[in-house]
């Protein structure tokens, strides 16, 4: 029986799939929202914002807090006892998200996510957390 | 039938034209649209005016290196216009892509591909040009660096004062429909500080006008079937069409990553990309704002990111750290977000995003965007020999 589950969102429609689908596969785990915030873009302009930023505990918070609106949302409308934690990481999603990894039984993700400007710079992220996370990794398509 | 091709040149050099309005227009009026100081449409007439005057004065020497030195015969019209269907493909794919590829790369890898082809390659400026361009992303890195480490909080405290009174800005407009009378401090400061937002986006349009006027008709002047001065006024009108059509999208796209960033900083970035591209153009060295603007962005951020204080403060605030998230977690309408303490041992730290790998994966672009411009355009002069 798995608990502790880790749900990385970038926000896109198919990171929000990988969300339903985990509360319906494990409807009561301790299931982790995790958002990446500053990942490489076009321009690096929130990247920068960030790390400009006076206090970049609460300015990452208040990039984040959109997802993890949508997400309790999600997971208050789904059934079963499922509780949500969120955390927010920095930088590279693909780093960010396997150093976390560790600390759960298992990763569910989606397939794809962000603009084909993203995926340039960055890769597919659902690809290389399969190949180098540390826990298994279930793809929703 | 030459009047056909030439004709053919200027669709092509306004499409290009058009294109880099666009974009440029995003990047240098982004932040000042973004912060409420001034109108689109504003900002695409004052675009085009110092478009121009740039293009006139500084991308003359630009021109000359990309109409005649690159290599050592004239571009011919058709080839010309061949030329500029590969600098238009770039940017189409750019845009496609939402990749930044500098238009002075793809321009001067196009003609690059002509000249292997023909065998006229000048080497010698080629590789004149190509330090520069290696150079010039460093020296806007180095600065933004420098003044992210050492300068910017010093200068974001004193700035602060400006800041505020941009709310005073805002206040004045809301008032500005029953139009009471402005206190004459009020008027001064705002007026000093929408100014200063004024000059710097002036300044960016005139080094976007040196550096990309030539992009848009330098192979049509090389064979002589447009002059300059003609050929300076149509690559202004088409980037002034592209400043008052699609730049009220790139405003926002490009504006909106630019205005992530703090006015100050995106005024800091602005100021020293436009310097160095208005230097370099000077010099007659083809080069594109976002060359420098990017790097000095990511200067600005790393310095600041990995300020030797970052790691101190960190530490130090590590409780109020705590303290903040629980404040947050604590709102009524955020129900179960409570953050573990597994999580705030796991303090968030700014270096983790500039990561040395994701900026060179970046900067790689660079490389395999001119260089397929070069590949593409030779193959295609030594299969259409004709047009040379």
């Amino acid at each position: 029986m798995i608990s502790r589950v880790l749900v990385p969102m970038d926000g896109s429609e198919m990171s929000e799939h990988a969300l339903e689908y985990a509360l319906r596969a494990h409807p009561n785990a301790e299931i982790t929202v995790l958002h990446v915030v500053g990942g490489p873009s076009p321009m690096w302009g929130e990247a920068t914002a960030l790390s400009l930023a006076d206090d970049l505990e609460v300015d990452a918070a208040e990039h984040a807090e959109p997802v993890f609106e949508r997400a309790r949302e999600i997971v208050d409308a789904a059934d079963g006892d499922a509780t949500l934690e969120t955390d927010i990481q920095l930088g590279h999603p693909v780093r960010a998200i396997i150093n976390r990894a560790d600390d759960y039984e298992t990763v569910i993700i989606g397939s794809h996510g962000g603009t084909v400007a993203e995926r340039l710079f960055v890769g597919n992220v659902a690809e290389k957390v399969v190949r180098r996370s540390p826990v298994p990794v279930t793809v929703v398509r | 039938m030459v009047e056909t091709v030439l004709l053919v040149g200027i669709v092509a050099s306004i499409f290009v034209g058009f294109n880099i309005g666009g974009s440029s227009t995003g990047i240098a009026w982004g932040p000042a649209v973004g912060a409420g100081i001034i109108k689109k449409t504003t900002a695409a007439a004052l675009m085009t005016m110092f478009v121009f005057l740039g293009g006139w004065t500084v991308g003359r020497n630009v021109m000359d290196t990309l109409s005649g030195d690159i290599i050592t015969i004239e571009i011919s019209l058709a080839a010309g216009v061949a030329v500029l269907f590969f600098i238009g493909l770039g940017i189409l794919v750019a845009n496609v892509f939402g990749v930044p590829v500098p238009t002075s790369m793809t321009t001067v890898g196009a003609i690059v591909g002509l000249g292997l082809a023909t065998g006229t390659t000048n080497f010698e400026t080629i590789g004149w040009i190509v330090s520069w361009w290696v150079v010039t992303p460093i020296i806007g890195f180095w600065i933004g660096a420098t003044i992210g480490r050492y300068l910017y909080p010093e200068l974001n405290r004193r700035f602060e004062i400006k800041s505020s009174e941009g709310s005073l800005l805002a206040l004045d407009r809301s008032g500005s429909v029953p139009k009471p009378a402005l206190g004459p401090n009020t008027t001064l400061q705002e007026l000093g500080g929408t100014i200063v937002v004024l000059i710097i986006g002036c300044y960016m349009a005139f080094s976007a006008g040196a550096s990309n006027v030539p992009n848009a008709v330098a192979p049509l002047v090389s064979s002589g079937a447009l002059e300059p001065n003609a050929a300076i006024i149509i690559a202004t009108v088409a980037i002034g069409l592209g400043g008052f059509t699609i730049a009220r999208r790139t405003m926002e796209s490009v504006g909106s990553e630019l205005s992530d960033i703090p006015l100050l900083a995106a005024l800091i970035v602005m100021t020293t990309a436009s310097t160095i591209t208005t230097a370099l153009s000077w010099i007659g060295i083809p080069i594109s704002l976002v060359m420098g603007s990017v790097m000095t962005i990511v200067g600005l951020g790393w310095g600041r990111a990995t300020r030797p204080v970052t790691a101190r403060e960190v530490m130090r605030g590590d409780t109020d750290t705590e303290i903040a998230m629980g404040a947050l977690a604590a709102e009524p309408d955020a129900p179960v977000t409570q953050i573990g303490e597994e999580e705030s041992e796991a303090a968030l730290d700014a270096g983790d995003l500039f990561n040395p790998r994701a900026v060179m994966k970046y900067v790689s672009m660079w490389i395999i965007g001119p260089s397929m411009s070069t590949l593409l355009a030779y193959g295609f002069f030594t299969l259409v020999p004709f047009v040379n």
